[in-house]
């Protein structure tokens, strides 16, 4: 299939495949990273064959925003481990950075990827919660993301962020709007010059994608993994 | 180009701006930014540049780097040609 004629949007099988290089790469990154699970949830399982299906899973990030520092790793909380290191992201300009009403309070944020065969895109559920397991608000999250992110949620929230059942937990979690996501995952393949093959396309799709949405919550994604 | 190395804190890397979907395109396209600076400079540059608030941007390799990353490694990653293309849409990232 020819990059130019593809509408931008993937099979679930597709996603699968997708899914998994992608959790892929980013375990051959670095050791101290946390890694993307695939979590498999068959959604017929009383079927006689049921689909593989499943999501990929990162959980229990903390993106506590430090004063001054620049960390550029993100690593789980382990509890049984001692220290914390928490994710942040250095705003370039941002008046906000060293007031923090809640500076000691860790909070910590799960990232499932799901595919949506409405949209038939992968699907970015969130939700965020404190060590004692309360949830945050969206208005509570929106706090602790970078000046860029806040700033257009800010300003139309609803447009692209809504509180929805988690297709398979059931359970209410946040999404990032995917109507939009074809379209821009289109844009960005078109602008690799070397043309690449559907395979190849497939390979980088997720990667692709992360690099958009996870600037969301200020995650970074090392350039090496795209090599 | 001299045929010294200037010293890497003042190396400066060339940025061609490139429009893509339905993005116009902008007069003064290419300038040199130094490559310690941030891509969230570029990023803002072409925000006012272009008066939009919100800008889907992108390099080659499909990918949409983080604007906390530097333009030099930007650049070492993505660039040929003795430059750093940078691609920008309008298109709503969202929704």
């Amino acid at each position: 299939m020819d990059v130019l004629h593809w509408d931008g949007t993937l099979s679930a099988k597709d996603f699968r495949v997708g899914a998994f290089a992608f959790a892929q790469k980013w375990e051959s990154l670095n050791s101290g990273f946390p890694l993307w699970v695939w979590v498999l949830s068959p959604k017929h399982p009383w079927l006689a064959s049921p689909e593989e299906e499943g999501y990929l899973s990162l959980e229990k990030i903390c993106l506590s925003r430090p004063n001054e520092e620049e960390i550029d790793q993100i690593s789980q909380i382990d509890t049984e481990e001692e220290g914390t290191n928490c994710a942040g992201n250095e705003d370039v300009i941002d008046d906000a950075t060293l007031v923090q009403s809640n500076h000691h309070e860790l909070h910590y944020y799960d990232f499932h990827i799901v595919y949506s065969s409405t949209f038939r895109v992968p699907v970015l559920y969130f939700r965020s919660y404190c060590s004692d397991g309360s949830p945050l608000l969206l208005n509570e999250i929106e706090k602790e993301l970078p000046a860029c992110s806040s700033k257009e949620l800010s300003k139309s929230k609803w447009i692209f962020i809504s509180q929805e059942e988690h297709p398979y937990l059931k359970r209410p979690w946040y999404k990032l709007h995917p109507c939009g996501t074809a379209e821009w995952i289109k844009l960005l393949f078109l602008s690799d010059t070397a043309r690449p093959k559907f395979e190849v396309v497939l390979e980088l799709y997720l990667l692709s994608w992360f690099s958009v949405v996870g600037q969301m919550f200020g995650l970074k994604i090392p350039f090496k993994i795209s090599n | 180009m001299a045929a010294a190395e200037p010293p890497s804190s003042v190396r400066k890397v060339v940025v061609h701006l490139r429009a893509t979907g339905d993005a116009p395109i902008l007069k003064q396209a290419k300038f040199k930014i130094p490559g310690t600076d941030k891509f969230a400079k570029v990023i803002d540059f072409l925000r006012r540049q272009l008066h939009r608030d919100t800008l889907f941007v992108y390099v080659n390799s499909a990918f949409s780097p983080n604007p906390d990353e530097l333009v030099i490694d930007l650049y070492n990653n993505f660039g040929f040609d003795g430059k750093l293309v940078v691609n920008y849409a309008c298109s709503m990232a969202w929704g």
